[in-house]
């Protein structure tokens, strides 16, 4: 397993947000996490990434622990977070926020390599390099933001909500683009409320609810799954 | 006339010249980590008395005494980062109360190893540079606008250029995204209250020979500092240093021509006027206000 998440659980001062709550991400594998609003999917995400501390439990990643590191110590051990709402660098430029990606990168060559792919993967940010970030629209900013992360040339990225306000051909492309950038061998969870696109990507798929783990298995067998059809597919 | 509006001009200048590094100081402070540092003003004191003790108590090269100075201040703003603003770092109103705490040691201590009397520093340089029989710049004034003119543009590249000016950007804008780029808040903290700090601590020791410094001299400075940064828009660092040239001119001019009083009256008229107008400031943005 890349990532093993066990028995986590994070609390909001007295307040328990998630319970126990196990994940594991495969290499090469897309995990999804699947739920309501306020079930503690983001929470966990940030968990993952060490933007919260964990209350109990541990996580482990390509084979070190990683709970209890902040999360620009995290960054260094491959792990790229896309967090909710994109938080791209409003008043800096298309490829200034590119480059803020590689921050922990010495590799100048390499980086200078993946600032090309990424050009070459969203055509759009070429044509707006020079551009401030807040000028371009949300599914450009969507791109932004996922670019950013690829270009700490991680092993896992944690994406939350990458389909959020945006239009659905975007998403479609976002949906796209996921599964390339997988298909190159990167891992991904992704935290969706669109669980329709979510178990459509994923392999694996865990729900939550209210902070405990609900159901987990195959998406494709929680796809055909009674309740999760009933609660998050609306059909 | 025209020579005396050439040698207000002169005047302006130097006043925006160190205005406007005392107030990019606090900008660049309040920017990364959020803090509005009231015991700005005592860094800008602390840096004159650095000049006080190196220059005139121990007979230290002038230049060399700056040089000390600044980077000695810098480093009580890398203390007030670890010991004061970390600490406090989730409490939104932790580091200003804990700022203003730290304004009154630095003034108290001042008073008791320098006493309030106001300080004699010998003059560096009795040298005038003489445009016409009534423009005159003096040498030590010319100083300090090469100061600002070189240190702001250094940390103007600095921010545009360096991978950590990039982090210290990202950080100002927002910090957990930053965080999730590898940057390092506690990093990006220090390096802006040392920057802060030492530009604070430069504009006093450049300036020490120039003003009557005593233990309160830091009040009137960061008075202006605020006005200035509220005229440009908090947080911006253009706009810091636009305002202060605006202001200083201002100011001066109206000094000049009528009196120091009707100076501050229309200074801060100027600045509720730039609020009513616009009240993220001249360059603010909404978002950061």
């Amino acid at each position: 397993m890349l990532l093993e998440m066990k028995g986590a659980s994070v609390n909001y001062g007295k307040v328990s947000a998630v319970r126990d709550i196990s994940i594991s991400v495969p290499e090469g594998g897309i995990v999804t996490i699947i739920g309501g609003n306020g079930a503690g999917k983001t929470t966990t995400l940030r968990a993952m990434s060490g933007m919260v501390p964990l209350a109990g439990g541990e996580i482990h990643f390509n084979g070190a622990r990683v709970d209890g590191l902040s999360s620009d110590k995290v960054v260094a051990k491959g792990i790229a977070h896309v967090p909710e709402g994109r938080r791209i660098f409003p008043d800096m430029t298309v490829e200034e926020n590119l480059r803020t990606g590689a921050f922990l990168r010495r590799d100048k060559p390499a980086v200078e390599n993946d600032l090309e792919g990424v050009f070459t993967r969203f055509p759009r940010l070429k044509e707006r390099r020079r551009q401030m970030a807040k000028t371009m629209s949300g599914g450009e900013q969507q791109m932004l933001a996922i670019g950013r992360a690829l270009m700490s040339a991680p092993k896992l990225l944690l994406m939350d909500e990458p389909s959020m306000g945006l239009a659905p051909v975007i998403v479609e492309e976002i949906a796209v683009i996921i599964e390339e950038i997988n298909a190159q061998g990167l891992s991904v969870v992704l935290v969706e409320q669109n669980a329709e696109l979510a178990l459509e990507l994923a392999d694996h798929a865990y729900v939550l609810e209210t902070g405990n783990m609900a159901l987990e298995g195959p998406a494709n067998e929680l796809h055909d799954n009674d309740h999760v059809r009933a609660a998050y597919l609306g059909v | 006339m025209l020579d005396l509006l050439a040698q207000t001009g002169l005047n302006a200048v130097y006043a925006a010249s160190y205005i406007s590094l005392i107030a990019v100081g606090l900008v660049l402070i309040f920017g990364v980590m959020g803090v509005v540092n009231f015991a700005h003003g005592e860094l800008y004191m602390a840096g004159a008395y650095a000049v006080v003790l190196l220059y005139t108590d121990f007979q230290m090269p002038f230049f060399l005494a700056i040089a000390v100075g600044m980077i000695f201040v810098g480093c009580l703003g890398l203390a007030m980062e670890r010991a004061l603003f970390r600490p406090l770092r989730d409490n939104p109103l932790g580091g200003l109360v804990a700022s203003i705490g730290f304004l009154m040691i630095l003034q108290s201590l001042a008073v008791m190893g320098f006493g309030v009397r106001m300080e004699h520093i010998p003059p560096v340089t009795q040298h005038v540079i003489e445009f016409s029989d009534r423009v005159r710049l003096p040498l030590a004034r010319l100083f300090v606008i090469i100061a600002a003119v070189v240190l702001l543009s250094a940390l103007w590249i600095f921010l545009k250029k360096t991978r950590f000016g990039w982090a210290l950007r990202a950080a100002a804008q927002d910090p957990e995204a930053a965080a999730l780029q590898g940057i390092s808040i506690n990093q990006t903290a220090r390096i802006a209250m040392f920057i802060g700090a030492g530009l604070a601590g430069i504009a006093g020791a450049l300036t020490a020979p120039l003003v009557s410094v005593n233990p309160h001299m830091g009040h009137s400075v960061i008075v202006t500092a605020f006005i200035v940064i509220i005229v440009g828009g908090v947080g911006s660092l253009e706009g810091a240093i636009v305002a202060s040239v605006a202001y200083a001119f201002v100011h001066t001019f109206v000094t000049t021509f009528w009196d120091g009083v009707i100076a501050d009256i229309v200074g801060l008229s100027l600045m509720l006027l730039v609020l009513i107008v616009k009240p993220t400031g001249l360059f603010g943005s909404a978002d950061r206000a």
